[in-house]
C-alpha cells in the first residue's frame, strides 16, 4: 500500500476525489486493481495507457458482454485504450453512491453501438444478441418481435428508436437498473 | 486535451452553427455542412434534443444563472439539463461557453458547489480535471459575514457526512462475502442476503429494546422485598405460589441438556418470561403486599418508580410496531413503484434488455449461465403470449379436464396439510403424556447425567437409533397403545425418581419425546414440498404462477404446523384454575405456563437451526461433492442443486416468525435469533456457493425482494394475532412472571392506563365514542374520495401527454421530412443553377468563339 500511496501526491488524490464518486482510500485501492492488471508498466507510469485487451481482463470486464463497449465509452482516445483516470473513471460511475441519472448516461452510450445518439433497431439487436450470448439463438423473428414490444413500451414519439430522454425515463422506472448496473471495487 | 478542444473550436468558427460537443462521436458524427449536404436525412442530428446532451463541457458555465434559486444538486441538475435542452440558441450557448469572466462573478459557495457537480459529467477525467482548475481560478466574490460562516458550516457538514459513509463503508458487515455471491449468483440472490442481513439487524434491534428497557432495570434496579409466604394465611396467594416455584425449581445444577432444552437452571435464568418481577421497582409496599390491588394503590408514595410489568408489556408493542414498519418501509419502495405505473407489467421487455446484465458478475461459468438465463427468460415472455393466446382457445373438454384435475389436487394437497396438522398434534399428544408426570421432576435426573451428555451431537446420533425403533411402535399400535406406553413410561419414571436413578436410555427417551413433535415437523417441512413440487406439474399453471402457488403451499404447511402447536399450547392451558390452587396439578397445565411455551419457541428455533446445519453439511454437501466427482448421469441427477430462493426465504422466515411468536415469554429469543441469523448466513453462504450452481431461473433483485417482504408480511400478521390473543384473553399463571395474580396481562396497561390524569383518560374516551368516531370516518372517506379522483385525474393526465407525444413526434418527423426535401430541392436548384451558369458560359464562351471567328 505504501507503495501506491507514493505514486499520487496529496493534491492529485484531492483532485480525484473531488472529481469521483469515490474516497482517497477507495481510489488508491481501485489504483491497485488497475496495476494488478500490468504490473511492471504501471509500476513504471501511474497513469500508463492499457490496451483495450489488458483493461478487458478485469475480472466483471471479461465476462460482460458489452466490455469492449465500455472500455470505448470511457476511453479519453475513444479506441477502447484506457489509461488509470480513465479506469476511474469507469469504476465511479459503476459505483454505489453514482446518482441514477449519470449511470443512464453512461449505459445510454454503451447501448449506443452506432453512436448516432439514438438507440435504433440496429443498435437494440446487437444488445439483445450480446445478451443472449453466442451459444445461445433467438431467430430473427424473435427478436423482431422483441424489438418492436420493446419499443411499444417506450418509444413514446413514435419515431423507431429510443432517444435520451426515452432512455432516461425508461431507467427511471426501473427498479432493476440501479442493482445491475454495478460493480463492486 | 487540449488539441482536441481545439481543434473542436476550430470546428465550431468555421461552420458556426453547428456545436460538435460530442468528443465521443467525432468520428461517426455527420457534424460538417457539407456533410449534410451530402446527406439531408441528417439533419435530425441537429435537433437541439440530440445537442445538448452531448455539448457537456459548456453545461457548468451555463449553469451559473439558473442554479442561483435552489441549492439543492438534485434539482440543479435537472433544470441543467432542461436548459441545456430547450437552448437552442446556439450563438449564446457558444458565447457563454467562450472564456467570458467578466460576467461570471460569482461567490465562492457556488464554485464550490459546480466544482462538486463536475462529477456527474460524463466526461474524461482531463477535461474534468481542466474544469475544475478553470473553476478555482475564475475570479470569484468572498463571501462575507453570516454567508461566508454558512458556507463553512456546508463545508464541514459535507466532510463530516463523507466521513462517515466512509467508516460506514468499512464497517459493513459481509462485503467481501456479498461481492463473491453476487459474482458467481447475480444480484437476484443477493438480494437474499442482504435481506437476512436486514433481518438480523431487525432482531438486534428488538433485542436492545428488550434489554434496556426491560432486562437492565430488572437487574440494576433494587427488588423490593415481600413478605414470606409463611406470613400470609391464604396458600394461593401470588407469594406462595411463587415461592413454591422457586423452590421446585431450584437446587439445580449445571448440565449441557439444560442449555438445548431450556429447562433446569436455565428456566431460572432471565431467558424466559417466568423470572421477571412484577414488582414496580422505587416503592415498597411491605406493609400492604398482601393483595395486589393495595399494592397498586399505595403507588404513589414513592415519587420515581419504573413499572416493569408495564414497560414488560409496552416493550412487546412497541417491538411489534418497530417491526411492522421495518418492513412496510422496506417494502413501500416496491409498492410504490408499482402503484404508480399501475399498468403492472409496464416496462417487462425494457427492463429485461436494459436491465438485465449483472454487470458485477465476475465468473465466466456464471455468465454462461446468465447468459442461458436470459435467453429463457426472453423466449419465456415471447412464448407467455402465444401460450394466453392459446388458453382462450382450449377446447371444451380440456378445460374441463384441467379443472378437474386442479380441483382434485387442490384437495390433494388440503389432505397432506390436513394429515400433517394431524401428525403433528398427535404426536405432541404422545411427547405431552410421556412427559406430563416427568415435568414436575423433569430437572432432577439430569444432574446425575451430565457427565455422561458431553455434546448435542454425540446425543443427537443417539437419538437416531432410538428414534428408529420408537417410531415404528407408534406409527403401528393404536392410541390405547400408546396410552399405555406412555403410561408405563410415566409409571417407570416414578418409580426411577423414587429411587434417584435413572438409565442414559431413560434420559434419551425423555429427550427425544421432548423434541418429537419439533422433528416431526422440520420433517414434514422437508419432505412435504417435495410432494406439493411434483403435483403442481399436472396443474398445467403458467411458469410464474407454479412458482407462486407452490410458494403459497408451503407457506401454508408451514404456518398449519405452527397452529397445531399453539392450539395445543392452548387446550393445555386454557383450564381455569381454581382459586384454592396455584396451577392445575391434574390437567398437566405447568405450573409457570409463559415459561413452559417459552421453552417450546426456544426448543423449535435451536431444533431449526440444528437441521439447517445438519441438512447442508451433512446432506447437501456429500451431495454435492457426490455431483463433482462422479460424472455419470444418475449422480448429478441425485447431487445437483440449485439455489432455490423461495425455499430458503422461507426457511429464514420461519425463523423469524418463531422468533416473534415466542419473545414474548423468551425475552433473550431475539438475541439468539440474532445469533443463528449471524451464523444461518454462513450457513447459507455455504449452500449457496458451494453446494449449488447458479440457478437457470432468472432472479431479479426487485422481484425478490418484494416477494420476500411481502412473504415475511404475512408471517407477521400471523405471528401477531395469537400473542395479541395471548395477551388479552387468556389469564396469566400466579406463579410467575411480571403479570402473576391479573386476569389477563392486558389488565396492567389498563391499571396503568387509569392511574392517567382524568384528563388524559377523557381524551381517550372520548376516541371510542360515537361523537368521534362517525365525523372521523366521514372525514376519512373524503379523503379516500379525493385521492381517488386525484389519482385517476392524474392517470388522464399521463394519457393525454402520451398522445400529446406522439402527435409531437410525427410532427417532428413531417418537419425533418420536408426540411431534408426542401434542401435535396435547394440543391437540385443550385446544381440546375449552376448547370444554367455553366451553359450560359459556354454559351457565351461559343457565342464569343463564334463572333471571334465571325470577326476573323
Amino acid at each position: 500500500m505504501g507503495q501506491t500511496k507514493s505514486q499520487f501526491s496529496e493534491e492529485e488524490l484531492q483532485d480525484y476525489e473531488d472529481l469521483t464518486f469515490f474516497t482517497k482510500k477507495e481510489i488508491l485501492f481501485a489504483h491497485k486493481k488497475f496495476k494488478q492488471l500490468a504490473p511492471e508498466k504501471v509500476g513504471h507510469n501511474k497513469n500508463a495507457k492499457l490496451s483495450m485487451n489488458k483493461i478487458l481482463q478485469y475480472p466483471e470486464l471479461r465476462v460482460n458482454p458489452f466490455g469492449d463497449r465500455i472500455c470505448k465509452v470511457f476511453s479519453s482516445s475513444n479506441d477502447g485504450d484506457c489509461t488509470f483516470e480513465d479506469f476511474l473513471d469507469m469504476m465511479s460511475v459503476f459505483s454505489d453512491a453514482c446518482p441514477k441519472a449519470v449511470k443512464a448516461e453512461h449505459a445510454f452510450r454503451i447501448f449506443d453501438f452506432d453512436g448516432d445518439d439514438m438507440l435504433g433497431i440496429n443498435d437494440l439487436k446487437q444488445v439483445i444478441e450480446r445478451l443472449v450470448g453466442p451459444d445461445n439463438c433467438v431467430s430473427d423473428n424473435d427478436i423482431k418481435q422483441l424489438i418492436q414490444n420493446i419499443l411499444a413500451e417506450a418509444d413514446l414519439d413514435d419515431d423507431g428508436a429510443l432517444s435520451f430522454p426515452e432512455f432516461e425515463h425508461i431507467i427511471d422506472k426501473s427498479s432493476d437498473f440501479n442493482n445491475s448496473f454495478r460493480i463492486r471495487l | 486535451m487540449s488539441g482536441g478542444k481545439d481543434k473542436k473550436n476550430r470546428v465550431n468558427k468555421a461552420h458556426g452553427w453547428e456545436e460538435a460537443g460530442g468528443e465521443f462521436y467525432q468520428e461517426s458524427y455527420p457534424a460538417d455542412w457539407e456533410g449534410l449536404q451530402r446527406d439531408p436525412a441528417a439533419i435530425a442530428t441537429l435537433l437541439p434534443s440530440k445537442q445538448n446532451r452531448a455539448a457537456t463541457t459548456r453545461r457548468a458555465r451555463s449553469t451559473h444563472q439558473d442554479t442561483k434559486g435552489s441549492r439543492r444538486q438534485q434539482t440543479a441538475t435537472r433544470r441543467r439539463n432542461s436548459t441545456a435542452r430547450r437552448g437552442s440558441q446556439y450563438h449564446e450557448v457558444q458565447v457563454a461557453m467562450l472564456p467570458d469572466l467578466s460576467q461570471d462573478l460569482t461567490d465562492e459557495e457556488r464554485i464550490w458547489e459546480e466544482i462538486h457537480e463536475i462529477k456527474t459529467m460524463p466526461v474524461s477525467m482531463a477535461q474534468k480535471k481542466e474544469m475544475k482548475a478553470q473553476l478555482q481560478n475564475a475570479t470569484k466574490l468572498r463571501l462575507q459575514g453570516l454567508d461566508q460562516i454558512k458556507w463553512q458550516r456546508r463545508k464541514v457538514w459535507h466532510q463530516v457526512v463523507a466521513k462517515w459513509a466512509e467508516v460506514l463503508t468499512k464497517m459493513e458487515l459481509w462485503r467481501n462475502s456479498l461481492k463473491e455471491i453476487e459474482g458467481n449468483f447475480g444480484t437476484g440472490v443477493v438480494a437474499y442476503f442482504l435481506f437476512l442481513r436486514w433481518l438480523m439487524f431487525l432482531n438486534l434491534a428488538i433485542f436492545v429494546l428488550i434489554l434496556s428497557f426491560v432486562v437492565i432495570p430488572h437487574v440494576v434496579l433494587q427488588e423490593p422485598m415481600d413478605k414470606p409466604c409463611d406470613a400470609i394465611s391464604e396458600s394461593n396467594s401470588t407469594q406462595c405460589c411463587t415461592e413454591d416455584y422457586f423452590n421446585r425449581t431450584s437446587s439445580e445444577k449445571f448440565s449441557i441438556l439444560d442449555i438445548i432444552q431450556g429447562t433446569g437452571f436455565m428456566e431460572k435464568t432471565l431467558m424466559f418470561y417466568g423470572m421477571y418481577t412484577n414488582k414496580i421497582f422505587g416503592h415498597y409496599p411491605y406493609e400492604n403486599a398482601s393483595s395486589v390491588s393495595s399494592s397498586h394503590s399505595s403507588l404513589y408514595r414513592a415519587e420515581l418508580y419504573y413499572d416493569l410489568p408495564l414497560a414488560y408489556i409496552s416493550i412487546t408493542a412497541v417491538y411489534f410496531l418497530v417491526s411492522l414498519a421495518a418492513i412496510v418501509k422496506a417494502a413501500s419502495r416496491e409498492f410504490k413503484d408499482r402503484l404508480v405505473d399501475g399498468e403492472g407489467q409496464f416496462y417487462q421487455y425494457c427492463n429485461l434488455i436494459f436491465g438485465g446484465w449483472d454487470f458485477c458478475i465476475h465468473n465466466e461459468k456464471s455468465a454462461d449461465i446468465k447468459h442461458k438465463a436470459l435467453y429463457n427468460e426472453i423466449r419465456g415472455l415471447l412464448h407467455s403470449k402465444r401460450l394466453e393466446y392459446e388458453r382462450h382457445n382450449r377446447s371444451r373438454d380440456f378445460m374441463f379436464k384441467l379443472i378437474v384435475i386442479r380441483f382434485l389436487i387442490n384437495i390433494l394437497v388440503l389432505i397432506i396439510l390436513a394429515i400433517s396438522a394431524v401428525v403433528i398434534y398427535i404426536l405432541f399428544e404422545i411427547s405431552l403424556r410421556h412427559l406430563e408426570p416427568n415435568y414436575k421432576h423433569s430437572h432432577s435426573p439430569y444432574k446425575l447425567f451430565q457427565s455422561t451428555s458431553t455434546g448435542t451431537l454425540a446425543s443427537f446420533n443417539a437419538y437416531g437409533t432410538i428414534n428408529s425403533n420408537l417410531t415404528s411402535s407408534t406409527s403401528s399400535s393404536g392410541e390405547q397403545i400408546d396410552e399405555e406406553l406412555a403410561n408405563n413410561d410415566s409409571l417407570i419414571l416414578r418409580s426411577a425418581q423414587n429411587d434417584g436413578m435413572l438409565t442414559l436410555e431413560m434420559q434419551l427417551q425423555n429427550l427425544f419425546h421432548e423434541f418429537l413433535p419439533y422433528i416431526a415437523i422440520v420433517c414434514l417441512n422437508v419432505v412435504v414440498p417435495i410432494v406439493f413440487n411434483y403435483l403442481v406439474e399436472f396443474e398445467q399453471y403458467s411458469p410464474m404462477f407454479v412458482i407462486k402457488i407452490s410458494l403459497l403451499r408451503t407457506i401454508f404447511l408451514r404456518l398449519s404446523s405452527l397452529a397445531v402447536l399453539l392450539s395445543r399450547f392452548y387446550f393445555l392451558i386454557i383450564p381455569e384454575v381454581v382459586d384454592d390452587e396455584c396451577y392445575r396439578k391434574n390437567s398437566g397445565t405447568p405450573q409457570c405456563w409463559e415459561t413452559f411455551v417459552g421453552q417450546q419457541f426456544y426448543k423449535l428455533v435451536i431444533t431449526d437451526f440444528v437441521t439447517h446445519i445438519f441438512v447442508t453439511f451433512f446432506v447437501n454437501f456429500p451431495r454435492s461433492l457426490f455431483a463433482k466427482h462422479i460424472r455419470s448421469k444418475f449422480a448429478r441427477f441425485v447431487g445437483e442443486q440449485e439455489f432455490e430462493l423461495s425455499k430458503h426465504v422461507l426457511d429464514v422466515v420461519y425463523s423469524q416468525t418463531l422468533c416473534w411468536l415466542g419473545s414474548f415469554y423468551a425475552p433473550f429469543l431475539p438475541a439468539i435469533s440474532t445469533v443463528l441469523t449471524f451464523f444461518m448466513f454462513y450457513i447459507k453462504k455455504f449452500a449457496c456457493l458451494v453446494n449449488s450452481k447458479p440457478s437457470s431461473i432468472l432472479y431479479r433483485a426487485s422481484r425478490s425482494n418484494s416477494l420476500f417482504m411481502l412473504i415475511l408480511l404475512i408471517s407477521f400478521a400471523i405471528a401477531v394475532i395469537p400473542v395479541v390473543y395471548a395477551v388479552a384473553e387468556i389469564m396469566p399463571s400466579r406463579s410467575c412472571g411480571p403479570f402473576r395474580g391479573l386476569r389477563s396481562v392486558w389488565d396492567a396497561a389498563i391499571t396503568a392506563f387509569m392511574k392517567m390524569p382524568q384528563f388524559f383518560q377523557n381524551i381517550i374516551f372520548f376516541f371510542g365514542t360515537a361523537g368521534f368516531a362517525i365525523p372521523a370516518f366521514v372525514v376519512l372517506t373524503l379523503f379516500l374520495y379525493y385521492y381517488y379522483a386525484v389519482s385517476d385525474a392524474n392517470k388522464h393526465m399521463v394519457q393525454v401527454l402520451k398522445n400529446q407525444l406522439v402527435l409531437e413526434g410525427h410532427d417532428k418527423q413531417f418537419l425533418l421530412n420536408r426540411l431534408s426535401s426542401f434542401i435535396k430541392q435547394q440543391q437540385e436548384y443550385q446544381k440546375k443553377m449552376v448547370q444554367y451558369e455553366r451553359d450560359r458560359e459556354q454559351k457565351n464562351a461559343r457565342d464569343r468563339n463564334r463572333t471571334a471567328a465571325d470577326e476573323e
